[in-house]
């Protein structure tokens, strides 16, 4: 039973970021109908980005020496005598990098804003009105110039970025066995949720929000109520990118820099698909559901059955409810 | 307060409309008339700003609106309804019909957050005008708060009429208001049209192939037939001009 909450916790964890992602597929596809198959890439520019102003720039010569490691006296004196795995070190050690990790959150939100917007307005913007399907295949096109791109830009070897909260590990007792997790990883899933629940208040409660839920079930209707389409485009597509830049920063935390993060865009897409495409709630069951089914079969059938298992079950669920857990009946398939 | 000057419009080789001219007079109702074809949804598509005519320009209150937005057309007061039912049918009534007033509430979210009165104060206005204005006038109280799904077609129009009704419209567009409507739905929904011409003087257009519809509420018509304009005037005189009668019914010897 006690294994059973660890790996629970771990897989609702994963979930988190899982819907963290979703969240700005489906709001594109929500306020656009396009399925955006390149949305991993931009996770993956939002995971550069970061890296980019959390380690790069600190890095600089020219750069202040605080922003690198931020050490006050007051702090290297209370440093001094403690132990390696001591909770209060983890949290000393995540002050000195607090400054380049907000560098580097502020840096990668603003950057992956623009790249977002700059997608809508040249490549997005002057197909709209045509099939959807041709901006889905543009987005397909994006993925190989956005891969691409980063490899020119980026041509470092992946190198260790900070977290961005304490990783200090956290242990306590739960049905008799003792659960151990990291705190880093638990600040995450909170981030996760709360940025997730926010958008999801955001769409349903404001007047910004009902523009989009408008667009979303008829463009032409919306565009003669006064609602601005091409504005509800490039608010869609901003989401997108901050919510993915956020989950490019946690992303590469977890799993290290390289292009292939860009492949996580997929697995979640199945995700977004098994949940229906346009449900909020709906990918928000199906996101905890994957991330929650990997952990366990880690468990019981070992790492290689984790990355087939869930999607079987994505396949099965898509069996029985061609739309997704929750999505509308009209929505198209793809 | 609606005028419509040489308007040329084409697809590829298709000219849906050639050289349009006519003027739909303030608090009057004028009808658009043609056969199948004629060009009557395109002229109506160019007048709300979904297509961009390739000569020709648009004057809303002596206004040029030509190069201007759907959206931004419908901040000056020009509303529309659709041939095929565009509602949002994820919606009820009432939200529907709200969402007509959605331009017009002007508080952001921040001012919202700010001020939380005026932003409460501006929505309870909107939603009793909306009551009085939309909802009592075209007797959909009873129904107000059902999902547009459940409704039978005739009532769906009228739900479509009032979404538009909420914008505060000027201008009022229908295109084809009693398509596929018996003979009872008909006439409640001509009482209807001319009931807002009466109360709120709004100048309506509409596309309809209801002919006795047509005749007995426009005051002015104007024919259509392969995007040119054939006629223009009084029913009366529409009806007895040899054109028309040739469009409508083959050459007659």
């Amino acid at each position: 039973m006690g294994q059973f909450a660890q790996f629970a916790i771990n897989g609702l964890m994963s979930g988190a970021i899982y819907a963290l992602i979703a969240v700005g597929i489906v709001s594109v596809y929500k306020a656009t109908k396009v399925v955006n198959f390149a949305h991993g890439y931009l996770i993956m520019f939002g995971a550069y980005f970061y890296y980019t102003f959390a380690v790069i720039v600190p890095g600089q010569p020219w750069a202040p020496e605080w922003l690198a490691s931020w050490q006050p006296d007051w702090m290297v004196e209370m440093k001094g005598d403690l132990g390696m795995f001591s909770p209060l070190g983890a949290v000393l050690d995540w002050l000195a990098n607090l400054p380049r990790i907000l560098l580097g959150l502020l840096g990668a939100v603003l950057a992956n804003a623009v790249v977002g917007r700059i997608i809508e307005r040249t490549l997005m913007r002057p197909l709209m009105g045509q099939s959807v399907f041709a901006m889905i295949m543009v987005t397909v096109g994006l993925i190989s110039i956005m891969s691409g791109g980063a490899q020119l830009i980026w041509t470092a070897d992946a190198d260790f970025v900070p977290h961005i909260a304490p990783n200090t590990p956290i242990r306590f007792e739960l049905f008799g066995t003792m659960i151990f997790l990291f705190g880093a990883d638990l600040v995450n899933m909170v981030i996760a949720l709360l940025l997730f629940g926010g958008i999801v208040a955001f769409v349903r409660f404001t007047k910004g929000g009902i523009a989009i839920r408008a667009t979303a079930e008829d463009q032409s209707t919306a565009y003669s109520m006064g609602i601005s389409v091409p504005q509800v485009f490039r608010r869609a597509w901003v989401l997108a990118s901050v919510t993915g830049a956020i989950a490019g920063a946690i992303l590469a935390t977890r799993n290290g820099i390289s292009p292939s993060l860009g492949l996580f865009g997929f697995s979640v897409l199945a995700i977004v698909l098994m949940g229906g495409l346009d449900s909020y709630v709906g990918v928000f069951i199906a996101a905890m559901t994957v991330g929650v089914l990997e952990a366990m079969t880690q468990w019981q059938l070992g790492g290689n059955w984790a990355e087939i298992v869930p999607y079987v079950a994505v396949l099965v669920v898509l069996i029985w409810r061609p739309h997704g857990l929750m999505g509308q009946k009209e929505v198209e398939r793809i | 307060m609606l005028k419509i000057e040489n308007l040329h419009l084409s697809f590829g080789g298709i000219k849906a409309l050639q050289g349009v001219n006519f003027e739909a007079r303030k608090g009057e109702i004028t009808g658009v008339i043609g056969p199948n074809g004629a060009g009557k949804t395109s002229l109506f598509n160019a007048i709300s700003g979904f297509y961009t005519p390739d000569q020709g320009r648009v004057y809303f209150e002596g206004r040029d609106i030509t190069d201007l937005s759907p959206d931004k057309r419908a901040a000056l007061g020009l509303a529309r309804t659709f041939q095929n039912i565009a509602l949002f049918r994820g919606m009820t009534v009432l939200d529907n019909i709200k969402l007509g007033g959605h331009s017009r509430l002007k508080t952001n979210v921040w001012q919202a957050l700010r001020y939380f009165g005026a932003a409460q104060k501006e929505e309870l206005e909107l939603r009793r005008e909306i009551e009085e204005r939309v909802i009592d006038f075209l007797e959909i109280d009873h129904i107000r708060k059902y999902p547009i799904t459940m409704l039978p077609y005739g009532l769906q129009k009228r739900v479509e009429l009032g979404r538009a009704l909420a914008m505060r419209p000027k201008v009022l567009l229908l295109d084809e208001p009693v398509a596929g409507m018996n003979r009872e739905e008909t006439a409640d929904m001509a009482r209807f049209i001319l009931d807002v011409q009466e109360q709120f003087g709004t100048t309506i257009l509409l596309v309809e192939h209801d002919m006795h519809m047509v005749m007995d509420i426009c005051s002015h018509i104007v024919v259509l037939n392969f995007g040119q304009q054939i006629a223009s005037g009084t029913p009366v005189e529409v009806s007895k001009n040899p054109d028309v009668i040739e469009a409508y019914l083959g050459a007659t010897a």
